[in-house]
C-alpha cells in the first residue's frame, strides 16, 4: 500500500511467494475442461490461474479489513477535518512526484514529465511543502505513473493475477514495479532515526488515506456485488489497462497508492 | 455475383458473434452524442429536482434508465456463453431479474449524486457497432470524474449499451462477476438466478420497499 515496507515484510514476501507457488500447484483442479473451447478462452481471459489461492488471500484481507483497516480509516475520517485530510493527501501526492517524474521520463513522455516537474516545483514552494495543490489551480494537472506501468509500456506482460492482503489486487509485473518504486524513491535512502520515523509515518498515512478514500466505493461494491472478488479482479485489470495507455480521466497524483498495487476502483476524488 | 451471398454470410456471422436478437445498426456519432446530452440532462434534472423524497428521486431516475438503456441487449451480453446453456424459462427469468438489479443499482448510485452537473467530453470514439460518448460528471466540492457512455442503435432507437466509469466498464465487470457465480455454482445458471433473487430481496429491504 505504500512504498516503504518495514524490513520484516521484506523477508516475508519471498516466503509468501513460495507458499503461493505450492498452493498454485495444489490447486490446478480449478482449470476448465480442455474440451470446452469457450471455457478455456474465458479461463485465459480471466488470467487467474491461482484463483483458489488468491481467494484465500482475499478472505484474509477481508478479515483484516473488517477488524483493522476500515475502522482505522473511519477513525481517520472522524478525527481529522476534511481540510486537514486534503492537506495530508496533497503532501503525500507531492512526495510521490519524484518517482512519477522518473517514470514519465522512462516512458518517453516528455510533456507529462514537464508537468510533473512543474507541479513539484510549484507545490513545494507556493504550495508550502505540498500542503496546497497550487499547481492544479494553475491548470497544471497531476497524473499517476509507476514502474508497473513503465514495465508495461516497455512490453512486459502482466503475468498471472495476484491478490495480496493489505496491498490488494496486483500481478508479478506491478509487484516488481512496486519494489523498484521503493528502491528508487529518494526518501528510502535518507538515513537517520528521524527519517525512519518519517518513513513509517508516511507509510501508515498513505495506507489510511487510500483506505479512507475508498470507504464508499468498497462498501458499495461489497453490497451490490454477487462476487466482490471477481468484480475487483475485473475492475483492477481494466483500470490498469487504461492507466498504462494514459487514456481517459486520470486520478490526480494525490490519490490512490500511486503505485499500481492496491485499487481497482477509484474513490471519489476530493 | 458471389459477392452478395458472401456478404450475407459475413453479416450473419457478425450477428451470431454479437448474440443479440436484433443486429445493431451503425449509429451516427452526432446522434449518439445528442442522445446522451438529452438523457444526461433528464437524469440531472431528476436527481437535482428538489420535489419529493429520496424514493421519488430514485423512481424518476429509474424511469429514465428503463427507456434509455438496452436492458435486454446488455443482459444477454453479460450472460455471454451461459445464455445458450440456460433453458428458455431461465433466460426469461434472468432478463427479468437483471433489469430489476441493474435499474435498482444504477438509480441508487445516481440518486446519491445530489447537486450533480455533467458536461459532454470532447472525444467520441466509434467502433463497428457503437459510439463511445465521454462525459465529465461533477459534484459540488469534488473534482470531476470521467463517465463514458457506449451508445448503439437498437431497433432504430439510440440506446445505452454500456457505462464506463473511470475506465471500468459496467458490462465487462458484471460479465466477469456473473460468470464467476455460475462457474462456482457448478456451471449452472440456476446458481446465478438464486443469487440475484437474494440480492433483489436485500436491495428492496435496504430501500425500505
Amino acid at each position: 500500500m505504500s512504498p516503504h515496507p518495514v524490513p520484516r515484510r521484506r523477508r516475508a514476501i519471498p516466503t509468501l511467494f513460495a507458499a503461493a507457488g505450492l498452493l498454485a500447484l495444489a490447486n490446478c483442479a480449478a482449470r476448465p475442461d480442455p474440451g470446452d473451447a469457450e471455457a478455456v478462452a474465458e479461463f485465459r481471459a480471466t488470467n487467474d490461474p491461482i484463483e483458489p489461492w488468491n481467494r484465500g488471500m482475499f478472505a484474509v484481507n477481508d478479515g483484516l479489513d473488517v477488524l483493522i483497516l476500515r475502522p482505522a480509516a473511519e477513525a481517520y475520517r472522524i478525527f481529522l477535518p476534511p481540510e486537514v485530510r486534503t492537506a495530508i493527501r496533497n503532501i503525500l501526492g507531492n512526495l510521490r512526484t519524484p518517482v512519477i517524474l522518473v517514470n514519465d521520463l522512462l516512458q518517453g513522455e516528455t510533456q507529462r514529465a514537464a508537468a510533473t516537474a512543474g507541479r513539484f516545483v510549484v507545490n513545494t514552494t507556493l504550495g508550502v511543502g505540498g500542503i496546497f495543490d497550487a499547481a492544479t489551480r494553475w491548470g497544471l494537472l497531476g497524473h499517476t505513473e509507476d514502474f508497473g506501468q513503465t514495465l508495461a509500456v516497455w512490453g512486459l506482460r502482466e503475468g498471472p493475477y495476484l491478490f495480496i492482503p493489505v496491498l490488494g489486487p496486483s500481478n508479478p509485473r506491478d509487484l516488481a514495479g512496486a519494489g523498484v518504486g521503493v528502491a528508487t524513491d529518494p526518501f528510502t535512502w535518507i538515513g537517520g532515526d528521524a527519517f525512519q520515523v518519517f518513513t513509517i509515518s508516511r507509510t501508515a498515512t498513505s495506507a489510511l488515506d487510500t483506505r479512507e478514500s475508498l470507504i464508499e466505493s468498497l462498501d458499495a461494491m461489497r453490497s451490490s456485488s454477487l462476487d466482490p472478488y471477481a468484480v475487483l479482479r475485473s475492475a483492477y485489470r481494466q483500470r490498469r489497462a487504461v492507466e498504462i495507455v494514459n487514456r481517459g480521466t486520470e486520478p490526480t497524483a494525490a490519490t490512490g497508492t500511486g503505485f499500481g498495487v492496491g485499487t481497482g476502483i477509484q474513490g471519489p476524488p476530493r | 455475383m458471389t459477392l452478395l451471398p458472401r456478404r450475407g454470410v459475413l453479416l450473419a456471422g457478425l450477428g451470431l458473434l454479437a448474440a443479440r436478437p436484433t443486429l445493431a445498426q451503425q449509429i451516427d456519432p452526432a446522434r449518439a452524442t445528442g442522445f446522451i446530452k438529452v438523457t444526461g440532462e433528464e437524469l440531472v434534472a431528476a436527481i437535482n429536482g428538489g420535489i419529493g423524497s429520496v424514493a421519488d428521486r430514485r423512481a424518476r431516475v429509474a424511469a429514465i434508465l428503463r427507456r434509455s438503456v438496452d436492458v435486454e441487449g446488455v443482459g444477454r451480453f453479460i450472460l455471454g456463453r451461459w445464455w445458450r446453456t440456460a433453458s428458455a424459462e431461465q433466460q426469461a427469468e434472468y432478463l427479468k431479474l437483471f433489469e430489476e438489479v441493474l435499474i435498482r443499482n444504477l438509480s441508487a448510485r445516481f440518486g446519491e449524486y445530489q447537486g450533480v452537473r455533467f458536461t459532454l467530453g470532447r472525444s467520441q470514439a466509434r467502433t463497428e457497432e457503437d459510439v463511445l460518448v465521454s462525459t465529465l460528471v461533477e459534484r459540488p466540492g469534488s473534482p470531476g470524474f470521467g463517465l463514458d457512455w457506449r451508445v448503439a442503435e437498437v431497433g432504430s432507437q439510440p440506446k445505452i449499451v454500456d457505462v464506463i466509469a473511470e475506465g471500468t466498464s459496467l458490462r465487462l465487470t458484471t460479465r466477469s462477476e456473473y460468470s464467476s457465480v455460475i462457474t462456482r455454482g457448478g456451471s449452472n445458471v440456476a446458481a446465478l438466478l438464486t443469487a440475484m433473487r437474494q440480492q433483489i430481496a436485500q436491495l428492496v429491504s435496504r430501500e425500505g420497499g
